[in-house]
């Protein structure tokens, strides 16, 4: 186990700048989630880690000692692949413990590694199994045992889930949970899902064009988003934005909307009066009834637990979730109005704004 | 309608034409192409077989007879066929070896990418382009020290003593026909291999080096065996392929000298367009057939071992 130092990383492939420059410290035993959408080079990133890329720019420290030209079988990490990458040729028992027999680590310390991992695992009855007899969530759990038998400095998973039906991705994300918790291995994982973001990560790392958007707790991300991105990124449904312009008013600051009407703040801004700015509110946030403003209902997706309405507010849309099975009766209208304390308020250049 | 018609006759009532027609009508449509079939594959090997029990001399008017296995008994005693069946399993073992391990450095190479990879490979393809004829037609005027260079060469490197064609030495005759099979022949494995190697999803050798592979136990605990079964189909079929493969032989030294090139197949030739013997050509093809099948068999039983072992 050990902390890994990202420091001022860039990577080139030819002239195309993918990563532009990332900075990040992973303390020992903590489990980061690098998110963003697909091109972020947030897989780039962890294979840069891994040592199955080069490193155009920037240091990576691992356990304070610069790898950037060590193989990747000298840097002591271990790696699970969205495609798992077993090898079809061998049995489980082969598989997990290849990278033993490699190191020619003695017989008995091999076969008790594997059945370590393998009985963490449920894998005992597979063992003798080749990969092709094996389910997708089997595979995916074999992967992670060979990861595991080496105990190694930090573990690196790109995408592991992705191949797997929702029930057992689900399953398998608690899984990795409770692993990591018994194991605290130090363990970077590379996804696109927001939710595996929230529910693994200590700290979400949020990416977007090459760059750091946010690092943060999960609840960070989603309380105080840093931008735009962020904002967009974390939570589903996704967050709604409103294009309108700052007013301090006389102790009682709002945003004015394009149709004119005011949204209230929760406090003032250190902007100049009519600025523009963009409102976030959460789809959850926002409380349907009452007194507010009026939007066309046009669809309503229920969900079970809950139900998402698909609004067309001064004629763009707008995503309202609620847990009141009322709305379902809604008809064509429904009224709406935002919590002053839910409202996020983000500039020109799409940073968040902060109270004075 | 067809059925109507069928409904109002009481069963066992059909007149013994219609039970003719309706029994034979598949076969009837499949005729055509069973007929086409036993017509261009079934009868000259039938006929060609039945040469190896008859006398056929094509310059005697007065052969054609049928003499059992007379030729076969001649075959036994036949110390050129003896030495020809050496030459075979050396001029094969010898071609099929180096064109294997030349053509799988030449694929693992074509594997990495570099600049101009695209036309590199066209390139290696090149020589399975070139007629076989020609192949052995170039090849032989290489090693004549009067037109080609190779004598020269070697001679100045020090592998020959004197700048002599080796086609014409008895003891390295054979390594003439060698060289320009495996010139002729490294596409096929290149290709085929190079084909094989590109399918090995890359992530295997990523995690391969992960877990502390070098790029010596990647090629063996990877790239080995998932080419093992490219490898064995197609060893198999040049191995089958090149004992037959007399064109080289017969262009280059035409056997010679003295016999030292001489393999099965160019014996056949020679058996039936130099001495135009047809029948005992025959008798010597029948016998390398039966080789060839045995040696199939082999790899065929071997193979379903393996894999019933997996």
């Amino acid at each position: 186990m050990a902390s890994i130092d990202i420091r001022d990383i860039h990577k080139s492939y030819g002239k195309i700048e993918v990563l532009h420059g990332v900075d990040l410290t992973i303390r020992d035993g903590e489990f980061i989630v690098l998110v963003g959408p697909s091109g972020c080079g947030k897989s780039t990133l962890l294979r840069m880690i891994a040592g199955l890329e080069e490193v155009t720019g920037g240091d990576i420290l691992i356990a304070e000692k610069r790898v950037n030209d060590l193989a990747p079988k000298d840097r002591d990490i271990a790696m699970v692949f969205q495609s798992y990458a077993l090898y079809p040729h061998m049995s489980v028992a082969q598989n997990m413990s290849y990278s033993l027999r490699l190191r020619k680590t003695p017989r008995e310390r091999v076969a008790s590694a594997v059945s370590a991992a393998a009985s963490k695992l449920g894998l005992d009855p597979f063992l003798e199994r080749r990969p092709k007899a094996l389910s997708g969530g089997q595979r995916q759990r074999v992967a992670m045992g060979r990861a595991i038998v080496r105990q190694p400095k930090a573990f690196l998973f790109d995408e592991p889930l992705s191949n797997l039906d929702a029930r057992l991705r689900e399953q398998m994300r608690a899984e990795i949970k409770k692993l990591h918790g018994e194991l605290g291995a130090t363990s970077i994982y590379v996804t696109h899902d927001q939710i595996e973001a929230m529910t693994l990560a200590d700290r979400i790392v949020a990416m977007h064009g090459g760059v750091v958007q946010q690092v943060g707790s999960p609840l960070d991300l989603y309380d105080r988003p840093a931008n735009l991105f962020v904002a967009g990124f974390i939570g589903s449904p996704g967050m709604n934005f409103i294009e309108a312009r700052y007013q301090p008013g006389e102790g009682s600051p709002a945003a004015r909307l394009a149709d004119g009407t005011l949204v209230a703040l929760p406090h003032a801004y250190a902007l100049e009066p009519d600025t523009p700015v963009t409102l976030g509110i959460r789809p959850e946030h926002v409380v349907i009834g009452g007194e507010g403003r009026e939007a066309a209902v046009e669809l309503i997706e229920p969900t079970g637990f809950g139900t998402i309405l698909h609004l067309a507010l001064h004629g763009l849309p707008f995503k309202v979730f609620t847990t009141d099975r009322k709305v379902l009766n809604a008809g064509n209208a429904a009224t709406i109005s935002f919590p002053p304390q839910h409202l996020h308020l983000f500039d020109q250049e799409g940073a968040r704004v902060g109270a004075v | 309608m067809a059925t109507t018609v069928i409904a109002e006759q009481p069963p066992g009532r059909k007149s013994l034409m219609q039970r003719f027609a309706r029994g034979w009508e598949p076969y009837l449509y499949s005729a055509p192409a069973l007929i086409l079939i036993v017509t261009v594959m079934l009868v000259p090997l039938v006929v060609g077989i039945s040469y190896a029990f008859r006398d056929v001399q094509i310059l005697n008017p007065f052969s054609g007879g049928f003499i059992g296995l007379d030729h076969f008994r001649a075959l036994a005693g036949d110390r050129a066929f003896l030495v020809a069946l050496k030459n075979t399993v050396w001029w094969t073992g010898a071609s099929v070896l180096l064109q294997f391990a030349f053509g799988l450095i030449l694929a693992l190479l074509l594997d990495k990418p570099f600049t101009g990879r695209g036309l590199a490979q066209a390139l290696v393809f090149l020589p399975w382009a070139v007629p076989t004829f020609l192949t052995g037609l170039n090849w032989a005027w290489l090693f004549n020290p009067v037109i080609g260079p190779l004598p020269h060469w070697l001679h100045a490197l020090g592998i020959l003593s004197e700048p002599n064609n080796i086609l014409s030495d008895p003891e390295l005759a054979m390594w003439g026909p060698i060289i320009a099979n495996v010139w002729w022949g490294i596409p096929f494995f290149a290709i085929t291999l190079l084909a094989a190697l590109q399918a090995i999803p890359r992530d295997l050798y990523e995690a391969a080096s992960i877990d502390g592979a070098g790029p010596v136990q990647r090629f063996l605990s990877i790239t080995l065996p998932f080419l093992a079964p490219t490898i064995a189909i197609t060893i198999l079929l040049r191995t089958v392929w090149i004992s037959n493969f007399a064109d080289l032989i017969v262009v280059m030294t035409k056997g010679g000298p003295a016999d030292r090139t001489q393999i099965v197949a160019s014996y056949i030739f020679t058996q039936a367009f130099t001495r135009l013997d047809f029948g005992y050509a025959s008798a010597v093809a029948m016998v390398l057939l039966v080789l060839l099948l045995v040696y199939s068999m082999l790899i065929v039983v071997l193979r379903q071992t393996l894999l019933n072992k997996d």
